[in-house]
Protein backbone atom coordinates (compact mmCIF):
# COMPACT_ATOMS: atom_id res chain seq x y z
CA UNK A 1 0.00 0.00 0.00
CA UNK A 2 1.39 3.36 -0.77
CA UNK A 3 2.14 5.35 2.09
CA UNK A 4 2.26 8.59 0.27
CA UNK A 5 -0.45 11.12 1.30
CA UNK A 6 -2.36 13.01 -1.74
CA UNK A 7 -3.75 16.07 -1.54
CA UNK A 8 -5.79 18.15 -4.48
CA UNK A 9 -7.69 21.27 -4.56
CA UNK A 10 -11.41 22.13 -5.50
CA UNK A 11 -13.04 24.75 -6.58
CA UNK A 12 -16.49 26.35 -4.74
CA UNK A 13 -18.72 24.88 -7.55
CA UNK A 14 -20.78 21.88 -7.43
CA UNK A 15 -19.71 20.84 -10.63
CA UNK A 16 -16.50 20.11 -8.79
CA UNK A 17 -18.30 16.61 -7.21
CA UNK A 18 -16.69 15.30 -10.32
CA UNK A 19 -13.49 15.99 -9.89
CA UNK A 20 -13.72 15.28 -6.26
CA UNK A 21 -14.96 11.45 -7.55
CA UNK A 22 -12.34 10.73 -9.94
CA UNK A 23 -9.76 12.03 -7.73
CA UNK A 24 -10.85 9.25 -4.80
CA UNK A 25 -11.97 7.17 -6.74
CA UNK A 26 -8.30 6.77 -8.78
CA UNK A 27 -6.35 7.22 -5.12
CA UNK A 28 -8.62 4.44 -3.54
CA UNK A 29 -7.56 2.23 -6.74
CA UNK A 30 -3.79 2.64 -5.91
CA UNK A 31 -4.38 1.62 -2.30
CA UNK A 32 -6.37 -1.46 -3.60
CA UNK A 33 -9.70 -0.86 -1.67
CA UNK A 34 -12.86 -2.20 -2.05
CA UNK A 35 -15.51 -0.53 -4.31
CA UNK A 36 -17.61 -0.28 -0.83
CA UNK A 37 -14.90 1.49 0.83
CA UNK A 38 -14.30 3.86 -2.23
CA UNK A 39 -18.02 4.61 -2.28
CA UNK A 40 -18.52 5.04 1.66
CA UNK A 41 -15.41 7.94 1.39
CA UNK A 42 -16.66 9.33 -1.73
CA UNK A 43 -20.25 10.05 -0.18
CA UNK A 44 -18.66 11.46 3.09
CA UNK A 45 -16.73 13.86 0.97
CA UNK A 46 -18.87 14.38 -1.54
CA UNK A 47 -22.16 15.20 1.69
CA UNK A 48 -19.43 17.52 3.38
CA UNK A 49 -18.23 19.30 -0.04
CA UNK A 50 -21.88 20.00 -0.93
CA UNK A 51 -22.56 21.50 2.68
CA UNK A 52 -19.54 23.65 2.45
CA UNK A 53 -21.09 24.74 -0.79
CA UNK A 54 -24.27 25.29 -0.27
CA UNK A 55 -24.08 27.22 3.50
CA UNK A 56 -20.01 27.61 3.81
CA UNK A 57 -19.33 31.48 2.03
CA UNK A 58 -21.23 34.43 2.29
CA UNK A 59 -19.70 36.21 -0.46
CA UNK A 60 -19.86 35.08 -4.01
CA UNK A 61 -16.14 35.29 -4.32
CA UNK A 62 -14.48 31.80 -5.87
CA UNK A 63 -12.80 29.62 -2.57
CA UNK A 64 -10.47 26.81 -2.81
CA UNK A 65 -11.77 23.40 -0.36
CA UNK A 66 -8.19 21.49 -0.08
CA UNK A 67 -8.43 17.85 0.68
CA UNK A 68 -5.54 15.26 1.87
CA UNK A 69 -6.32 11.55 2.10
CA UNK A 70 -3.11 10.01 4.57
CA UNK A 71 -2.97 6.15 4.66
CA UNK A 72 -2.20 5.34 8.21
CA UNK A 73 -1.88 1.86 8.85
CA UNK A 74 -5.30 0.88 9.07
CA UNK A 75 -7.07 3.71 8.95
CA UNK A 76 -7.51 6.29 6.05
CA UNK A 77 -7.51 9.92 7.21
CA UNK A 78 -9.32 12.47 5.05
CA UNK A 79 -8.85 16.16 5.84
CA UNK A 80 -11.02 18.89 4.30
CA UNK A 81 -10.23 22.26 5.30
CA UNK A 82 -12.31 25.06 3.91
CA UNK A 83 -11.77 29.06 4.98
CA UNK A 84 -15.84 29.30 4.85
CA UNK A 85 -17.90 30.52 8.13
CA UNK A 86 -17.26 28.73 11.21
CA UNK A 87 -19.34 24.98 11.08
CA UNK A 88 -18.87 22.21 12.98
CA UNK A 89 -20.69 19.37 11.78
CA UNK A 90 -19.86 16.93 15.02
CA UNK A 91 -22.39 19.27 16.69
CA UNK A 92 -25.40 19.14 14.31
CA UNK A 93 -28.21 16.88 15.89
CA UNK A 94 -28.64 13.85 14.74
CA UNK A 95 -32.11 13.62 12.92
CA UNK A 96 -34.86 11.56 13.91
CA UNK A 97 -35.14 8.25 12.02
CA UNK A 98 -38.09 6.84 13.83
CA UNK A 99 -40.50 9.10 11.83
CA UNK A 100 -42.94 9.11 9.14
CA UNK A 101 -43.37 9.72 5.93
CA UNK A 102 -44.99 13.03 6.96
CA UNK A 103 -42.78 14.45 9.13
CA UNK A 104 -39.44 13.58 7.55
CA UNK A 105 -37.34 15.75 7.08
CA UNK A 106 -33.62 16.04 4.82
CA UNK A 107 -32.08 17.91 7.16
CA UNK A 108 -29.06 16.94 8.85
CA UNK A 109 -29.02 13.77 6.64
CA UNK A 110 -25.80 14.61 5.30
CA UNK A 111 -23.98 14.96 8.28
CA UNK A 112 -25.99 11.82 9.63
CA UNK A 113 -24.53 9.95 6.48
CA UNK A 114 -20.44 11.00 7.43
CA UNK A 115 -20.66 10.01 10.85
CA UNK A 116 -22.02 6.58 10.17
CA UNK A 117 -19.99 5.65 7.08
CA UNK A 118 -16.70 6.81 9.20
CA UNK A 119 -15.12 5.76 12.25
CA UNK A 120 -13.95 8.90 13.58
CA UNK A 121 -14.75 12.58 12.85
CA UNK A 122 -13.20 15.73 14.05
CA UNK A 123 -13.48 19.11 14.26
CA UNK A 124 -10.77 22.27 14.62
CA UNK A 125 -11.11 25.63 13.67
CA UNK A 126 -7.62 27.08 13.11
CA UNK A 127 -7.57 30.82 12.74
CA UNK A 128 -10.06 31.00 9.42
CA UNK A 129 -9.91 27.47 8.72
CA UNK A 130 -12.53 24.86 8.99
CA UNK A 131 -10.72 21.98 9.55
CA UNK A 132 -12.56 18.53 9.54
CA UNK A 133 -10.79 14.81 9.64
CA UNK A 134 -12.20 11.69 8.93
CA UNK A 135 -10.91 8.55 9.76
CA UNK A 136 -12.30 5.39 7.97
CA UNK A 137 -10.73 1.99 9.04
CA UNK A 138 -9.85 0.32 5.82
CA UNK A 139 -8.65 -3.48 6.86
CA UNK A 140 -12.28 -4.34 7.68
CA UNK A 141 -13.16 -7.48 5.36
CA UNK A 142 -15.75 -5.43 3.46
CA UNK A 143 -14.25 -1.91 4.82
CA UNK A 144 -18.23 -1.09 6.11
CA UNK B 1 -27.02 11.25 -14.40
CA UNK B 2 -29.78 10.27 -16.70
CA UNK B 3 -33.69 10.22 -16.58
CA UNK B 4 -36.35 9.13 -18.32
CA UNK B 5 -40.34 8.75 -17.82
CA UNK B 6 -42.83 6.26 -19.53
CA UNK B 7 -46.65 5.79 -18.79
CA UNK B 8 -48.07 2.12 -18.95
CA UNK B 9 -51.32 0.45 -17.44
CA UNK B 10 -51.84 3.75 -15.17
CA UNK B 11 -48.49 3.66 -14.15
CA UNK B 12 -45.87 6.34 -14.05
CA UNK B 13 -42.24 4.99 -14.85
CA UNK B 14 -38.92 6.96 -14.19
CA UNK B 15 -35.62 5.34 -14.53
CA UNK B 16 -32.76 7.27 -13.24
CA UNK B 17 -29.25 5.97 -13.98
CA UNK B 18 -25.71 6.98 -12.91
CA UNK B 19 -25.03 9.31 -10.14
CA UNK B 20 -27.60 11.48 -8.59
CA UNK B 21 -25.76 14.38 -6.64
CA UNK B 22 -26.30 17.24 -5.56
CA UNK B 23 -25.18 18.61 -9.05
CA UNK B 24 -27.74 16.89 -10.65
CA UNK B 25 -30.36 16.69 -8.38
CA UNK B 26 -32.60 19.59 -9.43
CA UNK B 27 -32.52 18.53 -12.81
CA UNK B 28 -34.11 15.15 -12.08
CA UNK B 29 -36.33 16.88 -9.30
CA UNK B 30 -38.05 18.63 -12.55
CA UNK B 31 -38.60 15.65 -14.23
CA UNK B 32 -39.90 13.57 -11.03
CA UNK B 33 -42.01 17.45 -10.72
CA UNK B 34 -43.55 17.16 -14.71
CA UNK B 35 -44.65 13.42 -13.85
CA UNK B 36 -46.31 14.79 -10.57
CA UNK B 37 -47.88 17.34 -12.05
CA UNK B 38 -50.23 14.70 -14.10
CA UNK B 39 -52.97 12.71 -11.83
CA UNK B 40 -49.97 10.02 -11.69
CA UNK B 41 -51.51 8.21 -8.32
CA UNK B 42 -48.91 5.25 -8.64
CA UNK B 43 -45.41 5.88 -9.59
CA UNK B 44 -42.06 3.69 -10.22
CA UNK B 45 -38.48 3.65 -10.33
CA UNK B 46 -36.27 1.76 -11.76
CA UNK B 47 -33.32 2.21 -10.04
CA UNK B 48 -31.37 -0.50 -11.17
CA UNK B 49 -28.48 1.43 -13.26
CA UNK B 50 -28.36 4.01 -10.28
CA UNK B 51 -24.45 3.63 -9.14
CA UNK B 52 -24.08 6.67 -6.63
CA UNK B 53 -26.72 8.99 -4.78
CA UNK B 54 -26.05 11.11 -1.63
CA UNK B 55 -28.62 12.90 0.56
CA UNK B 56 -30.10 15.37 -2.77
CA UNK B 57 -30.45 12.61 -4.52
CA UNK B 58 -32.73 10.97 -1.11
CA UNK B 59 -34.64 14.38 -1.16
CA UNK B 60 -35.82 14.20 -4.73
CA UNK B 61 -37.39 10.63 -4.09
CA UNK B 62 -38.41 11.27 -0.15
CA UNK B 63 -40.57 14.56 -2.05
CA UNK B 64 -41.95 12.10 -4.74
CA UNK B 65 -43.08 10.00 -1.76
CA UNK B 66 -44.67 12.66 0.27
CA UNK B 67 -46.33 14.02 -2.48
CA UNK B 68 -47.99 9.78 -3.75
CA UNK B 69 -48.85 9.97 0.57
CA UNK B 70 -50.53 13.10 0.21
CA UNK B 71 -52.68 12.18 -2.82
CA UNK B 72 -52.97 8.74 -1.18
CA UNK B 73 -51.36 7.21 -4.05
CA UNK B 74 -49.02 4.58 -4.03
CA UNK B 75 -44.83 4.82 -4.54
CA UNK B 76 -42.02 2.26 -5.20
CA UNK B 77 -38.47 1.99 -5.95
CA UNK B 78 -37.37 -0.78 -7.45
CA UNK B 79 -33.90 -2.80 -8.30
CA UNK B 80 -31.28 -0.73 -6.01
CA UNK B 81 -27.83 -1.57 -6.46
CA UNK B 82 -25.71 -2.82 -3.10
CA UNK B 83 -24.59 0.80 -2.13
CA UNK B 84 -27.77 2.80 -3.16
CA UNK B 85 -29.26 0.20 -0.54
CA UNK B 86 -26.77 0.99 1.62
CA UNK B 87 -27.69 4.39 2.00
CA UNK B 88 -31.98 3.58 2.24
CA UNK B 89 -30.89 1.50 5.37
CA UNK B 90 -27.99 4.06 6.82
CA UNK B 91 -31.01 6.99 6.41
CA UNK B 92 -33.40 5.26 7.90
CA UNK B 93 -35.17 5.35 4.16
CA UNK B 94 -36.33 1.80 4.00
CA UNK B 95 -38.70 1.87 6.60
CA UNK B 96 -40.46 5.30 5.06
CA UNK B 97 -40.50 4.15 1.39
CA UNK B 98 -41.30 0.96 -0.34
CA UNK B 99 -38.62 -0.90 -1.95
CA UNK B 100 -38.98 -3.70 -4.36
CA UNK B 101 -36.37 -6.07 -5.53
CA UNK B 102 -37.25 -5.72 -9.07
CA UNK B 103 -39.52 -4.24 -11.46
CA UNK B 104 -42.12 -6.72 -12.22
CA UNK B 105 -42.28 -7.06 -8.11
CA UNK B 106 -42.79 -3.79 -7.85
CA UNK B 107 -45.35 -3.47 -10.64
CA UNK B 108 -47.27 -6.26 -8.25
CA UNK B 109 -46.73 -4.41 -5.16
CA UNK B 110 -48.63 -1.24 -6.95
CA UNK B 111 -51.58 -3.44 -8.48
Amino acid sequence: MPKKKHSFELKSKISELDTLCHEMEKFGRSLGLSKKCIFEINLALDELFTNIISYGFADEKEHSIKITITPQNDMLCLCIEDDGLPFNPVDVEEPDLKRTIEDCKIGGLGIHLIKNLMDEVCYERCGRINKLTLKKNITATDCG
Amino acid sequence: MEISRKEEGGIAYVTIKGRLDADNASQAEKTVNSVLEGNADRILFDLGALDYLSSAGLRVLLGAAKEMKRRDGKIVLCSLTEFVKEIFEVSGFEALIPIADSVDSGVKFLS
